[in-house]
């Protein structure tokens, strides 16, 4: 299978896309930046995450529907076959990347 | 809960609508959660974070939605998008215009650049010297006593203290030090010696160590420095150096403290200012006196206090007629004493290069509104569509703000090319080695590009909101019979016709006040003269010092291709220089104008110099050097000038007869020679005397060698062999500097020739540019008449016909311009007088000139597509519309 024109994704965007994918079905701005800052400790802008989903929507890695939720209409997103496929794509060569690096002795130094 | 208003409104403004309520639901709702956890104020500092950290990432994301016109399906329902999206649509649609367009638009960028680089060099050049404040403190309160460089240690030690009107007033004067550091080589540093006061006066502090304080200049002071920031670095920057000794002119002398950086006086040259004794008997009037009014005092209305000085003076003193310190006494603000000189300059390139700017707005304009003809079918569909006047408009706008824009860059990029070159090129002195380019100058040039292309769109819109669209749509398909309209595009070009005229007409001035300057005859010889400037310690005795500068004039006399070497303590066409009372003998004591320029020199300087001996003889081996065993009765020969003659023996002859007074010696005349500029280029011949190294009793500390290769080329060549042969004869003697007599006397004509060199490319430049505008519209006009001429030439009108009555309207309009330019010119010109010598602000023969240029290049211009369509074949021209 060809890999997704898309790989890799850059830091922030995989992390919004693997948010997206974690919030299910409440995948709107503000879920996805407190999916963020819950893993991650990142205390996240609530543009740049707008500007980095619709970006991603524009490429074709995300799709957004209005639904009502809590009584209120909001942008839902969620990811496609497309995103699916880089994020996937992306996981793939990070592990390889990774695969026999040995780091434990380094951060016994560190940790001294 | 609600988030903090600041925040609210801000990203209220920058969201895009579709999303902006539940966005700001949501953060409120966080906020509560926040609030509720940690506290409110934890939870304001989220909410400003929140805002400023995200209003980049909303621009960007706002700029990215209009240009690429992404809409998400969700928002497909939802009204409204990003901000001023027809704004970006707009400049997507110009971008991709220029892109299209290439010619237009590196005419128009290329153009509108060279006019903001230029101005932003210039008013990086100006800024510093016209508008920054001076490193003083309340500078507007310390001023420049009259008669600057002319006052004695013994008038400012009886004046100090109780100089009515001011709290504190320094002396100072130019006193260059020759500067050992360690076993270091020797170097000259230009310096300022000066009395305690001056730091306080100036209100400034040292960075390290202290300024200078009541006694550092009294009889028997341990002597003391203060060092500029630079000179600090340059000897290495170290904290300890206060209280370490410095050598200069083979004294020690301790340094007491440094300067911070950014602190001058009186210019940037100055690295070192130094205090020693002054003599209460002191007669050398060299000193300036700068002081601080006393409180309540200001600088501008201090008549009444000056004139008790005078009094006090007048008490005190007897002045000559020349130097009556007691008439006309004044106070100079310190701004205009130390950079006042640099202002007409700065004023007048300024001024020059607004104008080329001008001239390009008004180039670009032409060529912006080429294009709108060239679109009005395209814009006439639009308005049929709905496109209203202001959504047309906006759309000009935003493709000249993208050409402002793009020339901004060009013209920064030009600006910092350019600032050396210009900085070298005006008259500014110190000031020029000083000149930083900065970033101010970019934004300069991109406040320039915004401001010049909104006076560029406002013609095409005027003429966009005065035509009717719609009904072009018809002439657009036929091209009708007679094109008309082109009067808008006229005008411009009789604007920049007239705008260039005035840069001509200034450089035109300035070319016959410089050419008049070079065609006064100086009296020496400025071919071919190589000039050393030397300068010895002061420690050094006279006598020491004459004798190393013969070492050293033979040594350079051995040097290949120089034919004679001479000696002066001060050449021909730099400054007055040294005078005093001379007085005939068995003549009236007391006679009116005695003052008498005074040179001493050695037996070669006449020959070398070029000056033509007129009777008698000059210096020989017959006049005997004196020696220390010499009594002051012993008689000293001379020779003067013919001014000197004319003055005092205007009817006998002056060989054989003596002087007295200056040296305390009996002065016999041996010869008399020409008349040599020994002031200034402008003034008159002045009656001098000149006096032999070694039978007069002084000798400075600096002097001049003039050493003749015969040619220009020649001299030039033999400076740094020149320079060589000094510091190895003669190591306690620095070279000031090396020159040529030719560049003696460029700088004695002054700044005037410096501006006009640049005057005279800038006007070429404004040549240039009217030329392409005029043959922008003349083309314009005669295609747009083409089918006109077209038939009319069927009908029998002689092609020659056709060119003529096209030439006719390119001369009527440079006519046009030329007389609206004369008439601004007599305004303008009065910025250049203070430059011009022996011209008028309105002289007939320079205006002419620039008229006649103008006129000729105008037609030239016009010629080209006149004869274009003059040579068209009617058949094909009818044919294709």
């Amino acid at each position: 299978m060809p890999t997704s024109p898309y790989a890799p994704l850059g830091v922030l965007e995989e992390q919004i896309v693997v948010a997206v994918l974690r919030s299910r079905d409440e995948g709107f701005g503000m879920q996805v930046r407190r999916e963020i800052e819950r893993a991650t400790g990142r205390d996240l802008a609530i543009g740049a995450v707008y500007a980095t989903l619709d970006r991603l929507e524009a490429k074709g890695l995300l799709r957004s529907d209005r639904a009502r939720l809590d009584g209120a209409s909001r942008r839902l997103f969620a990811v496609t076959p497309e995103g699916a496929r880089a994020l996937a794509d992306t996981r793939a060569m990070r592990e390889r990347l990774w695969a026999g690096v040995e780091l434990s002795g380094l951060l016994a130094l560190a940790g001294r | 809960m609600l988030i903090p208003r600041g925040p609210h409104l801000l990203l209220r403004a920058l969201l895009p609508r579709a999303e902006r309520d539940e966005v700001l639901v949501d953060l409120s709702a966080e906020f509560g959660a926040i609030a509720a956890a940690d506290g409110e104020r934890a939870a304001r500092r989220w909410a400003w974070r929140q805002a400023l950290g995200s209003a980049p990432a909303l621009l960007g994301w706002t700029w990215w939605r209009g240009w690429t016109g992404f809409e998400p399906r969700a928002n497909a329902y939802r009204p409204g998008g990003p901000m001023l999206k027809s704004w970006i649509t707009d400049a997507r649609f110009a971008a991709r215009r220029l892109r299209n367009r290439p010619l237009y638009t590196l005419l128009a960028v290329l153009t509108l650049a060279l006019g903001i680089g230029g101005s932003a060099a210039v008013f990086g050049l100006a800024r510093p010297l016209l508008l920054d404040p001076l490193p003083y403190a309340h500078a507007g309160e310390v001023g420049t006593l009259w008669m600057t460089g002319w006052w004695t240690e013994e008038e400012f030690l009886f004046l100090r203290g109780r100089i009515p009107g001011f709290r504190q007033v320094a002396a100072h004067r130019p006193s260059d030090v020759i500067l050992r550091d360690g076993e270091g080589p020797t170097r000259l540093v230009a310096a300022r010696q000066t009395s305690w006061e001056l730091f306080d006066v100036l209100g400034a502090r040292p960075m390290l160590g202290r300024g200078f304080r009541e006694g550092d200049d009294a009889q028997g002071a341990e002597p003391v420095v203060v060092l500029s920031y630079g000179l600090w670095q340059e000897l290495g920057g170290q904290q300890s150096v206060v209280g370490q000794r410095l050598t200069l002119d083979g004294e020690p002398r301790t340094v007491i403290g440094v300067m911070p950086r950014g602190f001058w006086f009186p210019d940037p040259a100055v690295r070192l200012w130094h205090a020693r004794p002054l003599n209460p008997q002191g007669r050398n009037g060299s000193y300036a006196l700068t002081g601080r009014t006393a409180p309540g005092v200001s600088v501008e209305a201090m008549r009444p206090q000056l004139a008790g000085l005078a009094k006090m003076l007048g008490d005190r003193f007897e002045y000559s007629e020349a130097g009556d310190k007691t008439k006309e006494p004044a106070v100079t603000p310190l701004r205009e004493e130390l950079l006042g000189s640099m202002r007409p300059a700065l004023l007048a390139t300024l001024t020059a290069m607004g104008l080329i700017l001008l001239i390009a707005c008004a180039n670009v304009a032409a060529l912006m509104l080429g294009q709108v003809e060239g679109r009005t079918a395209e814009l006439a569909v639009r308005s049929a569509l709905g496109a209203n006047r202001g959504r047309l408009t906006q759309q000009l706008v935003v493709e000249a703000l993208l050409v402002g824009v793009l020339a901004a860059v060009a013209g920064g990029a030009l600006a910092a090319g350019g600032f050396r070159l210009l900085a070298g090129a005006l008259p500014l002195g110190a000031w020029s080695e000083s000149a930083r380019f900065d970033w101010t100058m970019f934004a300069a040039a991109l406040a320039l590009a915004v401001g010049a292309v909104l006076l560029v769109v406002l013609v095409p819109t005027v003429s966009l909101w005065r035509g009717d669209l719609r009904a072009k749509i018809g002439s657009a398909r036929t091209g009708g019979i007679q094109g008309r309209g082109g009067r808008m595009e006229g005008a411009l070009v009789v604007t920049e016709v007239a705008l260039a005229m005035l840069i001509a007409s200034g450089a035109a001035l300035l070319v016959r006040s410089v050419s008049n300057l070079y065609a006064i005859d100086p009296g020496v010889r400025t071919e071919g003269l190589a000039v050393v400037d030397v300068m010895s310690s002061r420690s050094l005795p006279s006598a020491e010092r004459r004798q190393t500068l013969d070492e050293i004039a033979r040594a350079l006399g051995a040097l290949p291709g120089v034919r004679s070497v001479g000696v002066a303590m001060k050449l021909p066409l730099r400054g007055s220089g040294d005078s005093f009372g001379i007085r005939v003998e068995g003549r009236d004591a007391d006679g009116p104008g005695t003052n008498t320029y005074f040179r001493i020199v050695t037996p070669t300087y006449f020959e070398t110099m070029g000056m033509r001996l007129r009777e008698g003889r000059t210096f020989d081996n017959s006049d005997r050097l004196f020696g220390p065993a010499d009594t002051a009765n012993v008689e000293m020969s001379v020779l003067v000038n013919e001014a000197f003659v004319r003055k005092h023996f205007p009817k006998e002859t002056a060989i054989g007869r003596r002087l007295t007074g200056g040296f305390n010696a009996p002065q016999r005349i041996v010869g008399v020679v020409s008349d040599v500029a020994e002031a200034g280029l402008t003034d008159e011949d002045a009656a001098a005397v000149y006096y032999l190294a070694g039978q007069a009793p002084i000798f400075g500390a600096s002097a001049s060698l003039v050493l003749n290769a015969g040619s220009e080329a020649a001299a030039a060549g033999v400076l740094d062999a020149a320079r060589g042969t000094v510091s190895r004869v003669a190591p306690e003697f620095a070279v000031q500097g090396t020159t040529t007599m030719r560049r003696v006397l460029d700088t004695a004509v002054g700044p005037a020739r410096q501006i006009m060199a640049l005057l005279a490319l800038l006007s070429s430049l404004a040549l240039v540019l009217g030329a392409v505008g005029i043959y922008g519209v003349i083309a314009h006009f005669a295609a747009r008449r083409k089918r006109d001429w077209a038939i009319k030439v069927t009908l029998g009108l002689l092609p020659r016909r056709v060119i003529g009555s096209i030439v006719a309207q390119g001369a009527a309009l440079v006519g046009g311009g030329v007389v609206i330019g004369l008439a601004g010119t007599a305004v303008l010109a009065r910025l250049l007088e203070s430059f011009l010598f022996r011209v008028g602000t309105l002289d007939p023969v320079a205006f002419a000139a620039a008229g006649a240029a103008l006129l000729l290049i105008g037609l030239a211009a016009a010629l080209v597509p006149a004869w274009r369509a003059g040579m068209l074949n009617p058949s094909v021209v009818l044919r294709e519309q």
